[in-house]
Formats: C-alpha cells, structure tokens, sequence
C-alpha cells in the first residue's frame, strides 16, 4: 500500500531543500487534497497559512475521526506513523511553526503511547491532546476550543483558522490521512494522487481498510468486501447519507449528483434483511447524543427528528410524521452553524429520497 | 459601500454588521441571541438571510461590495419558521406573552408547534433571581453577560445537545454560587426565563392589613422607567404620577429615597475627608450598589477595608423610618417597602446585619404590575407630591440613578465641608455620560483628590488593576448604573437608557436645593437624632461591615 510507506525523513530532508514557496508547489503539482472529508486542496490551505501575519502560528494534526464506521486513521497511525508526524514537519518547517498538536480521538487513547514513542525517536516536539470523547471535535474549530480548554463549540467561520486559529493565531489543521500523504508525496517520485483510503463496514464479511483507485466501481468494492446478502443501499459514513446500491465509479462528484456525499470514503453496506426505517432511527439517535447543543436547528432538530423517527418505527407515526421529519431535515440542512449540522440530515432525507416507501408502510 | 437588498439598491456601513444594517435600513430580521457589543455567537439562527443561494446569519456576516440579499424569500421564511416552531416547543411553562420570541412568533403567523415540550427542569430559586430552564431557549445572551459583560462567571451552559442548558457550577442554585444578582442576565433574557423573586403577594398582604403602617420609597432612577410600563416614552419623568398611584395602592406614606442618597453623601463625604486626614486606606469605593458589595465579597475581599461602610440610601431611609419616624409618631407596627430598579438590593434587604430594616423590595416592574393589578389608571392620574418630613430632597440624591451620580454629589459636599468655599461651577461633566470607565481630579485644601467612576463589573476588574493612582472610586455593577439596573422595564436598549439618563440629570437641574449639605431636613434630623455624620449613633445606624464570602 503507499500510504504504508516508509518516509525515513526523505520528505522533510526534500522540503527543507525546496523551501516553504517549493513544498506548496509541489503539493500543488501532486494534487494532494484533504481527506478528512471536505476534499479541500491542500496547497491552498498551506498558502494561505504562509501568507497569513503573525508572530506565532500552530499546526494541528486532526486524528479525532470520529465518523461512524471510519477507521482509516487508525489505520494509518498504528501502522505508519512515523510518515504522519513526518507530515506535521514538514508542515511546521513550512510555515516556521512554533508548537504543533495532534488532536487525537478519546476512543484511541491507546495509541498514544505508541505515538509518543514515534515522536521520541524523531526528537521532535509534538503535544499530544487526547478529545473526550465528542464527535463534534472533529470539527476543526471545535479542536481549537477544546485545546484551549474550552467547551467545544463551533466558532462562526470566517475568520478561518487559517487565519485566526489557536489562542487567535494563524492554524493549519490537517487530517492524518493527507498529512501523511504529505510525507509520501515528498518522499517519493512516484506519488501516485488517485490512490485513497477506503473504509468498509456494514454487512460484508471482510470489513477493513481499502486502498484503492479513487475511481473503483462501487460493486467491486462490495464484492472484495464479500457481502453474504444482496445488498440494497450503501451509507457514506453516517453524515453522507445513502443511495441504492449501483454500480457508480466513487468519485466525489458522482455521489454527490445522488444526493449524497462521499466525505472521507466510509462504505457502510445495508443488506436486505435490514429496514432503511431502523437505520435511519439508529443514525438519528447518534447524531442527538452527538449534537453540540449551540445551535437551534441541530440541537432541536436532531432531538425531533428522532422522537418522530421512533415513532414510526414502532408503528404508531402518522402519515404528516414523515412531511414534518423532512421539514426539519431542509431548515438542518440551510441553516446549522457547522457541517455536523448541515450534514446530520443528509442521512434521512437521502433515506426518504430513495427508500420513502419503507417509511410509508411502516406508518399505515 | 451598496448592496442589493429585496431587489432594490442600498447603502450601508461596511462596519456594521447585515443584521444591524438590515434593520436600520427599515428591514424587520428577527433575532433572538444577538446583542449589540457582543461578538455574535449566532446560535438561534433565527436572523438568516438569502446570499449566493445560501443561507446565512446575518448578525455574523459583514455586508460585501455588489452583495444581493434575500430577507423573505420563501426558503428564508421557512427556516425561520421551523427553527421558532422548534423554539417555541420548549417554550411551554406559563409563557408571559410579552417577550422577543412572541413577538416574532406572531410576525411568522405561527400559531402552534407540532411537538410536545420534553425538557423538565427543576427551578433555579436564587434568593433575588429564578431561573426557570423551562421556558430557556439557550440563546446564550446571560451567559455571554454575565461572562462578558460582568466577568462573574455565574452561570454557562453545562451538557450538550439536546441536554444542554444554563446553570451554575455543579447544577447549584444561583444563591449557592459567587453571584452579585445584578440582574444583567434578566434584562437580557428574550424569552422570560429569568425573573425577579417577586415580593408583590407579600407586600399586597401588608397593605391589606389595617394593624400595619406600610410605607414605601422609591429610588431616584425609577422616577425616569416607570412610566416606560405605561406606554409613555423613555425619559418621561413620572415622578407625580407614581406618587399618586402608589398612594392609591394603599401605602401610608410615600417617601423619597433621594432623602436616603443625601443622608448617605453626607456620612460617606465626611468619611472621605477623614481618610484623607488619616492617609488611607485609599482608594474609598462607594458602597451604595449591593451587587458590587456582594462583588467584593466574593472576589477581592482583601479590599473590604476599602469599602465605605455606608448603608446604601434605601437602608440608611429605612432605619431612619423604623427608628425615628415611627417613634416620632408612635408608630408600633410599620412595614417598609423599597421601590427599587435593582434585583441585588432584594439580597441586600435579606442580609442578616441589615436587620430586616427594610420589610420588601419590589422592582420597577413589580411596581407596573402591582399598579396594573389595582386597575389604576396611571397615564391619567394627576401629579402629587412625596410625603413631607422624611419627603424633602435636594437634586444631588437624584442623579444617584446614573453612574458616576454618587460621587458627583459626593464631591460637591466634600469640598463645601472641607474648605468651606462654594463650589463655582456643581456640575462635574467628566463623571456624566455612558463611558464604562469616567475619571478626574479636584484641588481639595491643596491636595488633589483623584476619583473615577466605574459602571460594569468586567470594566470594574479593569479599573481596580491601577486603582492605586485613585482616592475615590464610585462603582455601579450594572453598565450604565441604577437606570440600566436588573429591576429596570424590558427590554433594555441603549436608546431607553441614554434617555432616562438624561432625564435624572434635568431633574438635578431643575431642583432649587442641589447639595446634599444644604438639604434643610438632613440638618435638622442630624441637630435632632443623628448629631453629626460619624457620630456614635449614626455610625449604629448608617454604617454596616462586610465579610468574606467563599464560592
């Protein structure tokens, strides 16, 4: 696999010769773009954290992946890690960087041991902040609240944390995936962009980490997968909601055109024996324990959203239940204040666009 | 700098943010969580606007060159409508119908919400303010205050999503935790969730009660507030009216707090010029506002020296009915009520070294209510006049009511007591106005005597990092003083302050007697009973001590 790798500091080694202007150029030329789910590109972020006026800035290494069935990043940290630190070097070579962070999942605490161990060895200085446990701290402005010891809420954008990031200096936060990309890419002439990380759960029986071609047809990736039941529908993590399962290349484009968002490439397969009505009340239930609670649409509407979901599912919704589900999902959708808000919809209203028959009977 | 709003071109300050632009520009963008002065948190989503086929919140973005809004579009209306439907759902528990988020829910024609309420808190029963998390929206603006504004930190918002909600540490009651009861928080609540700990039955007993003589003063600010309940506009001063409803109410005797505000000029200027005769401790701050008492007791009790040991006016009056007038007349079973803009002085009259010598504390709301409540027909009552003896006043206990009032009175009769001179000019133009922080010096016997006024207690912190440069700092704990005060009529904008402001300071001017020293009953109540200020019996009566308070 690349992203298995191994760097041995070649990338840092080649970013100190190229200089900060020739390391974003070359991330340019690679088409290196983020992968934590936005698919931002690389270069410009870094560009504009040079750019940016200040007598200190930060880099933050995101490692709180915390999106149902998303295990690529711990993929990558148990079983390479030296390239992702190696990435956060180069990274804080770049832009003269005076600390560095990687903020890392509560759930993975048991890699940070491990990690500062890597980190040891590479006689650099990176601080290890280990979340408590929330989704919404994978949210980049919630990192940055919670390291300042705060309540994580999302802060209003702009300014960006590019611009105005950690204790209100310029903050370049990168996902573990593309900062080792980073690394590689360096390293290696050879770099090869289309290549990207998959995860795959749900029913099939080798579930795990896929490196593929970012345009592999989605049935072949089932079937490397060996589902033991027909599929019906495949979720993009839970924030990308679904769509039936087709046979479409899984390019971000494509999923999107369905309604849906393939974010940072989580397959979870949906066979037969399952109601999309169970589903979509399971997700519902993660996105109300996961809400923030700051802004009104989410924290409300994920709450509504599930008590009439569980209603149906039970058998005793009304027909209008439905009508009012895809009200709050639209306004969730228009009007939260961040992407788990934005996004903590997509699952129900692609599960309606799609699937709303099962809704349908379960309410008759 | 023009954008395009509805599809007509405007000009607007770039400087300023869309939702604040917007609304001068006569647009109507409801908003529930933005203050003016506060970074905008945009939590209620409720000020959104269509941009670049986007929704955005208009209190957090900025107007850009050639920008084309949308204010009513149809998806605009439909998420206002569903996020107020969502709001509105928590929102069930004896809803008063006169706030913000009424108001809105009218202008969205939304009759009802398709959702049961599920939220089931306990009340929050602080001894001056209840908070009731049941009718809370979670706009955040008492939290932003009291964090921002105050710098107390009484109350944040503690879980998350639909669990979250405001309360103090540890789900404590306010009365457990380290907070003034200023009542910023009230006044900024949009939805009612926040209240006075109302004194009105109470009170109502006492007046229906012939074995009892019930007296009520009222506070020199409320004169400029109270007729804002009745429809008339901010800055009318109402000072007869109230007079005469609240003989109507029933009270014995209406009494003039401003007699209070001389009384304590007089004991807190001699008390200057004695520290200034024995070197310390400076700097003396005023002690009239119990939430900055309350303040200093929790956070810089090494400055409880530093505290006058004044009563504040309405105590000071008070004491004076129960142990003077009452003799005076034979009077065995009298009730004193204080009209005041405050929440805090609720606490202050509970204290225990205060002796219960106030009976009740209504705010200036209470007082609308209590009147409403009578069926008095306020707006058309004729204007009568305090009640005489302890019903006398000079201007200098009006202007009490704004920050920086109480030093200017009390420089005006230091400096007459000290040097014997008359003042040329009375009126001390660098303690006027709304500035946080207002500063200035004056020559007394050769000396130079600095002083500040300070209203706001995060202004309050700033101002006690160089406090040392000072002799004499007046602290007020709400921005703006007593006019601005957790008691005062909703909702509170700065127009209706600066208003009632000015109000006071015309009615300084306009009274014939304008220092406290040359008030004809203070003279004569201290040749009769007090002897002098300081003196032995006016130390018993007039002055209070201070403890630390540990939260």
């Amino acid at each position: 696999m690349q992203i298995l790798r191994k760097t041995g500091l070649k990338g840092l080694e080649k970013a100190k010769r190229l200089g900060s202007r020739g390391v974003i150029r070359l991330l340019k030329e690679k088409k290196i773009t983020g992968r934590g789910g936005a698919g931002f590109p690389t270069w410009k972020k870094w560009k504009m954290a040079l750019n940016a006026q200040a007598d200190i800035k930060y880099v933050i290494c995101n490692a709180d992946e915390g999106e149902s069935g998303t295990i690529k990043d711990r993929f990558i940290l148990m079983n390479n890690p030296e390239a992702v630190i190696e990435g956060i070097m180069i990274a804080s070579y770049v832009l003269n960087a005076k600390e560095s962070f990687i903020y890392l999942r509560g759930e993975y605490s048991y890699l940070k041991k491990p990690l500062e161990k890597v980190i040891r060895k590479l006689k650099v200085n990176i601080r290890i902040i280990l979340g408590a446990g929330a989704y919404i701290c994978g949210e980049e402005t919630a990192i940055l609240e919670s390291i300042e010891g705060k309540r994580p809420h999302v802060r209003e954008k702009p300014p960006y944390p590019v611009e105005k990031g950690l204790y209100g200096k310029p903050t370049l936060i990168n996902n573990v995936e593309t900062l080792a990309d980073v690394a590689i890419a360096l390293a290696f002439d050879d770099y090869n962009p289309e290549l990207k990380l998959f995860s795959v759960a749900g029913n099939v029986t080798k579930p795990g980490v896929y490196e593929l071609h970012s345009n592999i047809k989605l049935y072949d990736l089932i079937n490397m997968a060996k589902p033991k039941k027909k599929i019906k529908a495949v979720y993009f993590g839970c924030f990308g909601g679904c769509i039936p399962y087709t046979d479409i290349e899984l390019t971000t484009e494509n999923v999107c055109r369905m309604g849906a968002l393939l974010g940072s490439g989580t397959i979870i397969a949906v066979d037969e024996s399952h109601s999309i009505v169970d589903v979509a009340t399971n997700i519902a239930k993660f996105y109300e324990f996961e809400s923030c609670g700051k802004c009104t649409p989410c924290r409300e509407g994920t709450n509504r959203i599930l008590e009439l979901l569980e209603r149906i599912s039970v058998g005793k919704g009304k027909l209008e239940d439905i009508k009012t589900i895809e009200d709050i999902a639209l306004v969730m959708r228009d009007t939260a204040g961040c992407g788990l808000g934005r996004s903590a919809s997509n699952h129900i209203l692609t599960a309606l666009k799609f699937f709303r028959q099962e809704f349908e009977e379960r309410v008759k | 700098m023009r954008i395009k709003v509805d599809g007509k071109d405007f000009e607007v300050k770039p400087d300023e943010n869309l939702l604040v632009n917007l609304n001068n520009l006569g647009f109507n963008i409801p908003s529930l969580c933005y203050m003016p002065g506060l970074k905008p948190e945009a939590r209620c989503r409720m000020c959104v606007v269509e941009v670049n086929n986007k929704l955005i919140t208009s209190c957090s973005h900025y107007p850009k060159e050639g920008m084309e809004v949308f204010t009513d579009s149809e998806r605009v209306r439909r998420a206002r409508k569903i996020n107020a439907e969502l709001l509105l759902a928590e929102h069930k528990d004896s809803c008063s119908q006169e706030h913000e988020l009424c108001k809105i829910i009218d202008e969205l024609a939304l009759r009802e919400t398709r959702f049961e309420p599920l939220k089931d808190y306990k009340l929050d029963l602080g001894e001056a303010i209840i908070r009731n998390n049941n009718l809370c929206i979670n706009c955040g603006r008492c939290v932003q205050v009291c964090t921002n504004i105050q710098s107390v930190n009484a109350i944040s918002f503690a879980f998350r999503g639909h669990e979250e909600h405001v309360t103090p540490v540890f789900e404590k009651d306010l009365s457990e935790v380290a907070c003034t009861f200023c009542g910023q928080c009230l006044i900024s609540c949009p939805v009612g969730a926040i209240k006075e700990r109302e004194h009105l039955n109470e009170v109502l007993k006492a007046l229906k009660d012939k074995k009892k003589h019930v007296v009520i003063q009222t506070a020199p600010s409320i004169r400029a507030s109270l007729g804002e309940e009745f429809g008339l506009p901010p800055g009318t001063l109402v000072k007869g009216k109230m007079v005469a409803a609240l003989r109507r109410c029933g009270f014995d005797k209406v009494f003039d707090t401003d007699l209070g505000a001389d009384l304590t000029i007089m004991e807190e200027a001699t008390e200057l010029l004695e520290r200034i005769k024995n070197n310390g401790p400076f700097p003396m701050f005023t002690s009239c506002c119990p939430a900055w008492v309350k303040f200093v007791e929790h956070f810089y009790h090494q400055l409880i020296p530093n505290l006058s040991t004044c009563k504040s006016p309405h105590e000071m009056l008070g004491t004076l009915i129960k142990k003077y007038y009452a003799k005076l007349n034979g009077l065995k079973d009298v009730i004193v009520v204080s009209a005041m803009p405050c929440t805090a002085k609720k606490f202050e009259a509970a204290r225990k070294e205060l002796k219960k010598m106030v009976d009740f504390v209504l705010t200036t709301r209470e007082i609308a209510r209590l009147i409403k409540y009578l069926k008095i027909d306020f707006v058309n009552l004729p204007d009568e006049d305090f009640d005489p003896a302890l019903g006398i006043s000079t201007g200098a206990g009006a202007i009490f009511g704004a920050t920086g009032g109480v030093m200017e009175a009390a420089l005006r009769t230091a400096y007459e007591i000290a040097t014997g001179k008359k003042l040329t000019k009375i009126e001390f133009d660098q303690l006027r106005g709304l500035n946080g922080i207002k500063e200035g010096s004056i020559i007394i016997n050769g000396k130079e005597i600095r002083f500040a006024a300070v209203s706001g207690l995060a202004n309050t912190r700033e101002l006690l990092k160089r406090m040392n440069k000072y002799h004499f700092i007046e602290v007020m704990a709400c921005p703006g003083g007593c006019i601005a005060g957790g008691g005062q009529p909703l909702p509170k904008t700065k127009e209706r302050i600066e208003k009632r402001m000015r109000a006071l300071y015309e009615e300084d001017a306009k009274l014939p007697l304008r220092k406290s020293h040359e008030n004809p009953i203070i003279k004569k109540l201290y040749d009769e009973f007090l002897e002098k200020p300081l003196s032995r019996k006016s130390e018993e009566l007039l002055h209070t001590r201070y403890k630390k308070r540990e939260d």
